[in-house]
């Protein structure tokens, strides 16, 4: 900590030449500066002292798993090499990099001002910002027609949280990316980490886009952040497994208990409750409490969010050539509300959520490829303009919703809708009761095609996964259940006698975007 | 007096117009609208610019920024407070939900802040130089120079951590059904919400009590023979009470304003907390209503002080 103390100072100090530019050639376009940058920041240094040792250095988008190509350059620290580097690509040391962030935490900030240290130390000087308004417009606009940035910034900080491993590569489709310029080489990959859903053929092709984008560092890997799943020594899974609980698995809740109160009965604590409305699960499918017990889907999946089997459909298939899909429902299902929960409804889903803007990239990048669909009694069939190789995967998180209730929704006003009051779903769980803003009771729901659940209530508080209230309540034993990704939040449950912490590995890759297009003349 | 009150009723409502404007001015010069707070940055990045109109069409976010106050103006002044813009809920339904909380929040801590500031500034006064009084001044300077939070924190943790005799936060449980059961979660909040503006109350009543002890009458009362207490209580404590009932008045609005602070500290599902999602998410209607009921607080607050400060003191006259 102190040499990043030290060099924070020196950098501070250096900081005096003016941001205004004539002209600007764009540097950042050279490899040779991106290596650069990747070779000045130690993030051992920095996992070690801001995270707590709570993140894995990054080599690659990919995370560490079988996915993981072998012998890529970790761009090590090596402050004298990335020198070397800048001088032989002839960098301009009088340039300023304007680099922005999201997100609102102290350790960001933090991580700016080890980053502007580490940089200055080899001869390059940043500002940083916090990007605020229209984030997704500013970092998100496509180049010009005259292939000038379209986005001001030089680099900007940010996570890719993948739920299939297509999403870190797809977006560096030529014409799709606001700071990576198209290439030919890298379209070709693209196309073939899309073209088979087997993991073996994928493997391949994944491993191909690694080692092109080591070199090429369109996006500086920076780390992988782990989950941190947090339960009170009064619960038991019960067996049940653990996973990526950001999104849903098979984590058999039914079976899950907890000690009985005084009264015999089985309360759990939680949260992610909601505030003032219920969110939506089509965007962010298991991270909300009513999306995760209350709502259940097609297909079930493993902890590594590899789909395993069904859940609402008692059989599934899809053709040889992976165009077409069918999902054969399970009889007698029903939705909470006692309707009965139909082929229909699904159709409807899929059907609306196409039109909903914003939802899952995964999700919207299946339902596009959809050309056509069908219902035939309980058998829904879907027509494939191309193979999807995440289409178990779409389904195993995608979440139908009743038609019955939604039926008149406008999708342009999805969110604003009065059935995210108190919505009516399908999964083992069912709300008894909603106090916004104060709790949100759950119950066993009794029809549940899974058979009923042990615990006899769970009670969620609208605190969520970055709230700072997370502490106080498991402390306070009004948390026995929840999961986050705050490193100061971790050290501090650690610490707590009833509270166990368990890691998961996740696709959660925070990264330097780097834009490489030509800048404006001036700024 | 009357003609006073009806006239500064009257002059509330072009104060309320001007204030409305700039407070819908200044979220409309804020980076950014409802919509691009609503999307997530990576979802907004697959959007496409057909699928951003619509959902501002369908928000009312597509016409101009005169355009979208006028309607805003004229359904407020036809009673119609419109929906807030991220969740769909009725504004009307979102205050009368979050407003509850706020007034037992505030209420709680008016009541206690004035009662207990008075009684101790009172002693003060009365016993000028003594220990009691340089103890009392001593936490009187502590709590108006300690942040909320810092007090916020360690009673959460002294009372509800370690000691465990109250509830570290949160408003409501299932199976609360009247004002008692709620009554342990809101001691903490309450009292370290009260805490400074006890110190003010009391520094405000001691200096006035002192004040009002060295004039004129005093001494002549005490000539007549009265009994002391009778001086003290009855003579001294009226007078001293006009600037004290000055500085309760104007934390009127706080009632409706709540801390928002406290509502974060406490997980107190008030208004104060829910004003600050509102002006981060764009959520106009919600900012426009929460900001004119805080504005007709101050207002109130204003005229409330003047008629009870005549009530108080014969020598002043509303005119």
């Amino acid at each position: 900590m102190n040499k990043l103390f030290g060099m924070a100072i020196a950098a501070a100090v250096g900081m005096t030449s003016t941001f205004a530019y004539a002209e600007r050639v764009n540097q950042l376009s050279d490899e040779r500066v991106r290596q650069a940058i990747a070779y000045a920041i130690d993030m051992d240094t920095i996992v070690d002292t801001l995270f707590e040792g709570k993140a894995i250095v990054a080599d690659s988008m990919i995370p560490n798993g079988s996915f993981k190509a072998e012998g890529l350059n970790a761009y090590s620290y090596n402050p004298d090499k990335a020198r070397a580097l800048l001088k032989e690509a002839g960098w301009d040391d009088s340039q300023v990099l304007d680099v922005v962030y999201y997100y609102g935490d102290q350790l960001t900030a933090d991580l700016m001002v080890a980053m502007q240290a580490y940089l200055g130390d080899v001869g390059i000087q940043m500002t940083y910002r916090k990007l605020e308004g229209d984030v997704g417009g500013q970092l998100s606009k496509l180049p010009t027609a005259e292939d000038t940035s379209g986005i001001e910034w030089d680099i900007a900080y940010g996570a890719k949280a993948a739920l299939a491993l297509q999403e870190y590569y797809n977006g560096y489709k030529s014409g799709s990316s606001s700071y990576a310029p198209g290439d030919a080489d890298r379209d070709a990959l693209i196309a073939r980490i899309n073209a088979s859903a087997d993991p073996a053929v994928q493997q391949d092709a994944f491993k191909d886009f690694e080692r092109f984008e080591n070199t090429k560092l369109s996006d500086i890997p920076l780390y992988y952040q782990q989950l941190f799943i947090y339960e009170s020594a009064r619960m038991n899974r019960n067996g049940g497994q653990y996973g990526n609980d950001q999104f849903n698995y098979d984590w058999g809740i039914t079976k899950w208990t907890v000690e009985p109160d005084a009264n015999g009965k089985e309360v759990l604590y939680t949260n992610t409750a909601p505030a003032q409305f219920f969110e939506h699960p089509w965007l962010n499918p298991g991270i909300y409490v009513f999306s995760k017990i209350g709502l259940d889907r097609l297909l079930t999946a493993n902890g590594s969010l590899a789909p395993t089997g069904g859940q609402l459909a008692e059989d599934y298939s899809v053709s040889d050539d992976g165009l077409t899909v069918t999902f054969d429902l399970k009889d007698g299902l029903t939705w909470h509300d006692g309707a009965p929960l139909t082929a229909e409804d699904v159709l409807w889903s899929i059907e609306t959520a196409k039109k909903v803007p914003g939802i899952n990239a995964v999700f919207q990048s299946t339902f596009e490829a959809i050309e056509s669909m069908s219902v035939e009694g309980d058998v829904i069939t879907l027509n494939m303009s191309q193979l999807d190789p995440n289409v178990f995967l779409t389904f195993s998180q995608f979440a139908p919703l009743p038609k019955h209730l939604l039926g008149d929704v406008n999708p342009a006003e999805f969110q604003q809708h009065p059935f995210w009051q108190n919505p009516v779903g399908s999964g083992p769980y069912k709300i008894a009761e909603v106090q916004m803003n104060d709790y949100v009771r759950f119950v066993p729901f009794a029809d549940y095609h899974g058979g009923e659940a042990n615990i006899d209530e769970i009670v969620a508080f609208p605190s969520g996964e970055n709230d700072g209230n997370v502490v106080t309540n498991a402390a306070s034993g009004r948390l026995d259940f929840g999961f986050t990704k705050s490193v100061a939040d971790v050290a501090s449950l650690e610490a707590m006698d009833h509270m166990r912490i368990v890691p998961a590995d996740i696709p959660y890759t925070r990264s330097l975007r780097m834009n490489a297009f030509p800048k404006a003349a001036s700024k | 007096m009357l003609t006073f009150i009806i006239r500064r009723l009257l002059i509330t409502i072009p104060m309320m117009l001007v204030i409305s404007f700039l407070v819908y001015l200044g979220l409309e010069l804020t980076p950014g609208d409802a919509v691009s707070h609503m999307i997530d940055p990576e979802a907004a990045a697959r959007m496409t610019e057909e699928q951003f109109a619509e959902m501002r069409e369908a928000l009312g976010l597509n016409k101009t920024f005169l355009e979208r106050y006028w309607i805003w103006l004229t359904n407020v002044v036809q009673g119609n407070f419109g929906h807030s813009l991220s969740g769909g809920v009725a504004i009307s339904t979102i205050v009368l939900d979050r407003l509850p909380a706020t007034l037992e929040l505030s209420v709680f801590a008016l009541v206690f802040s004035t009662l207990i500031g008075c009684v101790l500034g009172t002693l003060s006064a009365l016993r000028r130089g003594s220990g009691t009084d340089n103890a009392l001044t001593v936490v009187g300077m502590l709590g108006v120079s300690i942040p909320e939070f810092f007090f916020g924190l360690v009673a959460i943790l002294i009372f509800a951590l370690n000691l465990g005799w109250l509830p570290a936060g949160g408003r409501l449980l299932p199976g609360y059904e009247t004002f008692f059961d709620r009554l342990p979660h809101i001691v903490l909040p309450g009292i370290v919400l009260s805490l400074m503006m006890t110190a003010g109350v009391m520094r405000y009543a001691r200096s006035s009590m002192l004040d009002s002890l060295s004039r004129e009458f005093i001494r002549t009362a005490r000539a007549k023979g009265l009994p002391a207490w009778r001086i003290n209580l009855i003579h001294g404590f009226r007078v001293a009470l006009t600037p004290v009932v000055v500085l309760i008045g104007f934390r009127l609005p706080t009632l409706i304003g709540g801390s928002v602070i406290i509502e974060q500290v406490f997980q107190w599902p008030g208004i104060g907390s829910e004003f600050i999602g509102a002006v981060r998410g764009s959520d106009y209607p919600l900012v426009m209503m929460i900001a004119l009921l805080s504005v007709f607080a101050v207002l109130m607050a204003s005229l409330i002080v003047d008629v009870l400060t005549a009530l108080i003191d014969p020598r002043v006259r509303l005119g």
